[in-house]
């Protein structure tokens, strides 16, 4: 029984870093058109407990995308300088929408596994019906 | 078959392996996009038994409980599949299928505990 407990943690761990990960990914979209934001990213550590690997996964600290922010020319934009261009967003839309996906797709993968982890200990208990 | 009951503790083991092997699965599914996370496995039910991992420790006197379907299942591996650029071996397919696999053992082996324990019931006169 702690075996089925113990998956139901983990893949509810995974679920809820895929899901992290997913937030953090619609915050880069949301402001993709806002001048000067800066992509975020999280990434993904394997939980250790007293120096051993539990199996659970963890997010660790968000992290800033430090490349070049996007230049675009507007001069009619208020932050535009002498030359007409203002510094945008370091967000690439097509690996955010990439990024999304993957992380949809692990999502499923795990609530897949956690329903039939819950398949299999309802069958055990249906043992004890006559 | 009615000494021992070596059938319950049997099916009991496999059962046990099959929980202790989802969960390895559950693992790796979780991690699957950690970066240098190594995919963990453990040996199939029918080869730990047969190397005998899961056999009848020896009993002295007929009349004390063998602990074979206590004993733990076999040590966790490392399964060798490819490396993704970032140091993660997990593959979600191979997992998928694992899943499915274990999930049929599982019922397999709670199959085999119920009708045993139907023939028992059968065979002391209830219903």
């Amino acid at each position: 029984m702690t075996d089925f407990s113990d998956a139901m943690s983990i893949t509810a761990s995974g679920m809820k870093a895929q899901a992290a990960r997913l937030r953090h990914v619609s915050e880069n979209i949301a402001n993709a058109d806002t001048p000067g934001f800066q992509r975020k990213t999280i990434s993904f550590e394997a939980e250790m407990a007293a120096g051993q690997p539990t199996g659970r996964v963890e997010t660790g600290r968000v992290r800033l995308d430090r490349t070049d922010l996007g230049q675009i020319y507007d001069p009619s934009h208020p932050m535009a300088d002498e030359s007409g261009n203002y510094a945008g967003s370091n967000v690439n839309l097509l690996i955010e929408i990439a990024d999304a996906r993957e992380a949809q797709r692990s999502y499923e993968a795990n609530l897949k596994l956690f329903d039939q982890v819950r398949q299999m200990s309802s069958s055990l208990m249906d043992l004890l019906r006559k | 078959m009615f000494k021992n009951l070596e059938i319950f503790q049997t099916s009991f083991a496999m059962a046990r392996h099959a929980g202790a092997r989802q969960a390895v699965t559950a693992a790796n599914m979780a991690n699957a996009d950690t970066p240098g996370y190594r995919a963990r496995a453990i040996a199939p039910f029918a080869e730990s038994y047969s190397r005998g991992e899961t056999s009848d420790m020896r009993v002295t006197r007929s009349g004390h409980i063998g602990a074979s379907a206590l004993s733990t299942p076999a040590p966790v591996g490392f399964s060798d599949a490819e490396q993704s650029p970032n140091g993660n071996t997990v593959s979600l397919e191979l997992e998928m299928m694992k899943a499915i696999e274990i999930q049929r053992e599982h019922n397999r082996a709670l199959a085999i505990y119920k009708h045993s324990l139907d023939v028992l019931r059968t065979s002391i006169g209830r219903r």
